[in-house]
């Protein structure tokens, strides 16, 4: 039989007793009994998301080692951690994340945010939106795949190679890798931004532009059958003013749709060239990497 | 599908991976607290190892998210530095050519 009402001080102290590493079978027993009290509130949030097209990881049980270290690493309370339930979602780029998060938010009302990108937490950049049901909460984390590229490497690397890697500690070699990585990724992300504005007015130019020409030539047609009638010169004059203008109007959009490509030319090749810039620090890593296994060897 | 995954962090290798049917849930929590209390009962230095439940569309999807338990550190950068197309502006054709280097 799952408990599903627990205090606060029972669950505190089981805490304090796997901070310590003190903690018995009957411990193990309790605090899985408290991550199943989790369970509805982790099935409404899957739910909700799936019903909206979203393909989340759900991570229905944080492991006893992952909390312990937690406990021991910052000043929370077990009672106080928001991601003993939680699930993981990765998207293809920022703009994705932006409007995921904002979705997230009407979907989730009350829910909080965590914003890593503009403060990341030793280079790990991400956001996590905490929702809560009746009381529980469920982190839901929103990464793009390059903030989940990084994170990888942050973690695997303090799993295999030094595990206070993940908290800014390690070799220099590896440190400095990861955190200009992680600078690189911001930047490439932010200009990413910039990329997908330009794309969108591209996109708004050629529609205007495309709407013109087709009126116009229209305009021109029917301008042209109007002619034949013989129509008093006034009126042959008003109708050949209206057509230059549309003419002029074409030609201010094709001004305005060229300066659009040509922007949208340019943030595409500046985030190349960003992307570049993260390939030879990935390729640096790679290097240093073989060069620690040769050193063991 | 529920994947119930045990992981060596210092050896960074999963040691145990079952997968169960969503149907299956409370048994896939009776497994995964059946090895910590395993790991428990063989000492403090076996609990270093992860046990998680994870839950996902397929095995793929899992992968995609949670590569780390799957992968070595060397698969992870190159992965890494093949993700051109990964990155935000792969619509753009040119940069899927460029960025792929």
């Amino acid at each position: 039989m799952i408990k599903d009402a627990f205090s606060r001080t029972q669950i505190d102290r089981l805490g304090d007793r796997l901070k310590g590493g003190s903690h018995t079978e009957s411990d193990l027993r309790l605090l899985d009994d408290y991550r199943r009290s989790f369970g509805e509130a982790y099935e409404t949030v899957v739910r909700t998301l799936r019903q909206r097209g979203e393909v989340p990881t759900g991570r229905l049980a944080k492991s006893t080692v992952s909390i312990a270290e937690k406990l021991r690493r910052e000043s929370i309370r077990l009672s106080q951690m928001q991601d003993i339930a939680g699930c993981r979602i990765v998207v293809g780029n920022v703009v994705e994340q932006e409007q995921l998060v904002a979705s997230l938010k009407a979907d989730f009302p009350g829910a909080s945010l965590i914003d890593r990108r503009d403060h990341p937490s030793h280079g790990y950049r991400a956001v996590h939106v905490i929702a809560e049901i009746s009381g529980k909460p469920v982190e839901i984390q929103v990464r793009t795949s390059l903030q989940h590229m990084w994170a990888n490497l942050s973690e695997k690397s303090s799993d295999v190679l030094d595990p206070t890697i993940k908290y800014g500690g390690g070799p220099d070699g590896w440190r400095d890798f990861l955190t200009k990585s992680s600078k690189s990724v911001a930047t490439y992300e932010k200009f990413e931004k910039t990329h997908a504005e330009a794309v969108a007015l591209n996109e708004v130019f050629e529609k205007s532009h495309s709407k013109a020409v087709s009126s116009h030539e229209v305009f021109e047609k029917a301008t042209a059958e109007l002619l034949e009638h013989h129509l008093p010169e006034h009126e042959v004059e008003e109708i050949r003013g209206k057509l230059e203008d549309s003419r002029l109007r074409i030609e201010g959009l094709s001004g305005k749709l060229e300066d659009s490509r040509l922007g949208r030319e340019t943030s595409s090749k500046e985030l190349v060239a960003l992307w570049n810039g993260n390939a030879d620090l990935l390729t640096g890593a790679i290097t240093w990497l073989d060069k620690l296994k040769g050193q063991k060897q | 599908m529920i994947f119930l995954i045990e992981y060596n962090r210092g050896k960074g290798i999963i040691v145990t991976f079952r997968d169960f049917d969503d149907s299956q849930r409370r048994e896939a929590e009776d497994s995964r607290l059946g090895i910590e209390l395993d790991l428990n009962r063989k000492g403090r230095k076996g609990i270093d190892h992860e046990v998680v439940l994870l839950e996902a569309a397929s095995r793929d999807a899992l992968l995609r998210t949670h590569g780390r338990y799957f992968k070595d550190l060397d698969d992870l950068l190159k992965s890494a530095s093949q993700q051109g197309d990964g990155a935000g502006v792969s619509r753009e054709p040119e940069f899927g050519a460029e960025a792929g280097r």
